[in-house]
């Protein structure tokens, strides 16, 4: 016990002495994340502990997993706000778990003072400082006009495999992509839902292939979709003659897939850390920063396998 | 064996086919009122038939490859079902094996041999499978409660092993690069082929073999006999002599080891390993097994009941994707589905 004590004591002063050699202080970042546990959101977190270890000396971050439970992200919100009130805080990044129940409690923190940055999911009010996410609809847009431009005048047949009707992120990516095909000669002939979820994906796209001879696309509303699709039409031997069209473009998966010739195309839904980091920059170094950045999109395809950026982000202040 | 009941009957309460005759006596026995749901669905699927695609082979073929995953599962549920019990834990144990076989096949610098690699997910099925029939054999646990409980655990092992990450041919380094395996193990493309003339997934020959082994279990040996027994009533199967621990760490066991094939099977097919794979898959093969006619509070049902709820509840999903009806539509249908399923088996009881 006494040499836990003495090891604690020895452990304290080291940390007062690499404080007081650190000189300015570090700001303290919170992130609270709604569910870890989404490859999304997993991707998410390495994007931003790169981006963070950019200022090492300057920031530090405090990363809470609610593990896609309200209540538990609610409290964690409250020990951020805590913690700011004792002075261990300077800003708080967001990724709400969904608009309603959070909505006070932000608008709380933002009151009381600490700058909140909500990220990806909007929240019911203005009450924070500024929210960046991506715009599923732009990225359905990217998607269509792609899809214009490779097959317009060819009368191609599609088959869209739709994450979940009833979501609005996949409403989104529906109705952008319908939006870039408009005025072209393309249909789409099969619709349907697939839960996000690859082995669904790959069931409906048979229920495709057994119903129609000639597909010439499929636009799935995230990767694992459209590389389910891809078995199912590999397990016929119709692969070839299929363009595989997916949206995420996460790393590991929908941008290798695309390297590997497995999908044409997968349009990239940005997780904005970068821009999130920059703008932590700019509100410590006491700049100005803009309530909303809606976040560009990127294709990657064959011609651009390290992708190419659509767009501008879209920024109001 | 009798003849008019070709799927295995149960063997500890005979249906008493004697005292009526003729087409009442035909409809008492539990094979031809599950048949009925079944009819009723391939009824269904010839009206509205996507344009003539139901009539195509290639439609159930897909179908029971798409099913094959949950008929082994619907097939391990059946046997803790008899014996009275539940398994809540079969869709975890398939999302850990699948993430288990994924990780030694191709997410490690040296990956290992097809057969180990299967012997050892098989294994891990079967352990946790004792696992749950020793604490509800031994430490007198609900079913419920300690399958509750390897849900959660197994569930958490996939995600601990996985990283929380899908594991695919992508091996990733310490600094978060990783690169690309391009070769996919010769195992998974053979699990994930045809056969007979490209007329008949593996996956399907896999669930049938399991099945068979139920079938062999329930109606052959003394162990299944053991398991009526139980189900029927476990006091008077414990004063008879049945050795209730033993019969339920092995029957949970064998219900872990084909949770093991199902991973296997679903890792292959989707050529990684999904920690989220499986999600619900428990209560899809409960619901099989329920619309097959085997009775949740045990003692009664058999594996060809089983097969027969598999195709009904695979049909239904295939008749619902080959037209394209929207999720919220599928999720009420299943449900009426699932009534009118067992109102059929439901004036036998009575």
């Amino acid at each position: 016990m006494k040499k836990l004590c003495l090891l604690l004591g020895l452990l304290l002063i080291g940390q007062a002495v690499f404080g007081l050699q650190a000189g300015e202080k570090k700001w303290r970042v919170g992130f609270s994340q709604c569910n870890l546990g989404e490859p999304w959101r997993a991707n998410m977190y390495e994007d931003l502990k790169r981006e963070v270890a950019k200022y090492a000396n300057e920031i530090e971050l405090i990363h809470k997993d609610a593990q896609n439970d309200t209540s538990v992200q609610q409290a964690q919100i409250r020990e951020f706000i805590n913690d700011f009130e004792a002075g261990n805080l300077d800003i708080l990044l967001v990724s709400p778990k969904e608009a309603a129940p959070f909505t006070p409690i932000i608008g709380e923190a933002f009151q009381a003072g600490l700058p909140v940055f909500v990220i990806d999911r909007e929240i019911l009010s203005d009450q924070y400082t500024t929210f960046i996410g991506g715009d599923n609809t732009v990225i359905g847009l990217a998607a269509g006009k792609w899809t214009a431009e490779k097959f317009n005048g060819k009368g191609a047949l599609g088959v869209e495999l739709q994450g979940l009707s009833t979501v609005t992120a996949a409403q989104e990516r529906g109705s952008g992509f319908h939006e870039g095909i408009k005025g072209s000669d393309i249909k789409i002939i099969f619709q349907v839902d697939m839960k996000w979820l690859e082995p669904d994906a790959r069931q409906e796209m048979e229920s495709a292939l057994s119903r129609f001879p000639k597909i010439d696309f499929v636009y799935a509303h995230n990767d694992p979709g459209a590389h389910g699709a891809y078995l199912a039409a590999q397990a016929v031997g119709r692969e070839k003659e299929i363009a595989f069209l997916g949206v995420d473009a996460l790393p590991h998966e929908g941008v290798s897939y695309v390297k590997q010739g497995i999908l044409s195309a997968t349009f990239l839904y940005p997780s904005g850390m970068d821009l999130a980091i920059e703008h932590v920059m700019k509100l410590k170094r006491g700049e100005k920063v803009p309530k909303r950045i809606m976040l560009a999109t990127k294709a990657y395809d064959k011609e651009h396998p390290d992708g190419v950026t659509i767009g501008e982000p879209v920024v109001t202040w | 064996m009798n003849p008019t009941v070709p799927l295995g009957n149960t063997p500890s309460r005979p249906e008493k086919a004697t005292e009526v005759s003729g087409l009442t006596s035909l409809f008492a026995k539990p094979w031809v009122r599950a048949f009925m749901a079944l009819i009723v669905i391939l009824l269904i699927g010839m009206i509205f038939n996507a344009n003539g695609t139901f009539f195509r082979w290639s439609a159930h073929r897909d179908m029971l490859r798409q099913t094959s995953v949950f008929g082994i599962l619907a097939t391990a549920m059946t046997l803790v079902v008899i014996t009275g019990g539940i398994d809540l834990g079969v869709g975890s144990i398939v999302a850990a094996v699948a993430v288990i076989y994924s990780t030694f096949l191709m997410a490690l610098p040296v990956p290992f041999s097809a057969a180990s690699t299967i012997l050892f997910c098989l294994a891990v099925g079967a352990v946790f499978g004792v696992w749950n029939g020793f604490l509800i054999g031994k430490f007198k646990f609900q079913a419920f409660i300690a399958t509750l409980a390897m849900m959660t655990f197994a569930r958490g092992f996939a995600k601990y092993i996985s990283g929380g990450r899908k594991v695919m041919n992508a091996i990733f380094f310490p600094d978060g690069t990783f690169k690309y395996n391009p070769v996919f193990p010769e195992i998974t493309d053979w699990l994930n082929s045809r056969i007979l003339g490209n007329n008949i997934a593996i996956v399907t020959i896999i669930m049938l073999c399991c099945m068979f082994i139920g079938w062999v279990v329930l109606s052959r040996l003394v162990w299944g006999r053991y398991i009526y027994s139980i189900g029927g009533n476990e006091e008077a199967a414990r004063l008879s002599g049945v050795p209730i621990l033993a019969t339920k760490m092995l029957t949970y066991g064998l219900s872990g080891f084909f949770c093991a094939v199902a991973g296997i099977c679903q890792a292959a097919q989707e050529y990684q390993g999904d920690p989220e794979a499986g999600t619900g898959y428990e209560l899809t093969a409960i619901g099989m097994v329920v619309i097959g006619g085997t009775s949740l509070a045990g003692g009664r049902g058999s594996i060809g009941l089983t097969l027969i709820g598999v195709l009904t509840m695979g049909y239904l999903v295939k008749i619902l994707s080959l037209n394209a009806v929207a999720e919220s539509t599928r999720l009420m249908v299943t449900g009426a589905i699932i009534v009118i399923a067992v109102l059929f088996q439901s004036s036998r009881r009575k």
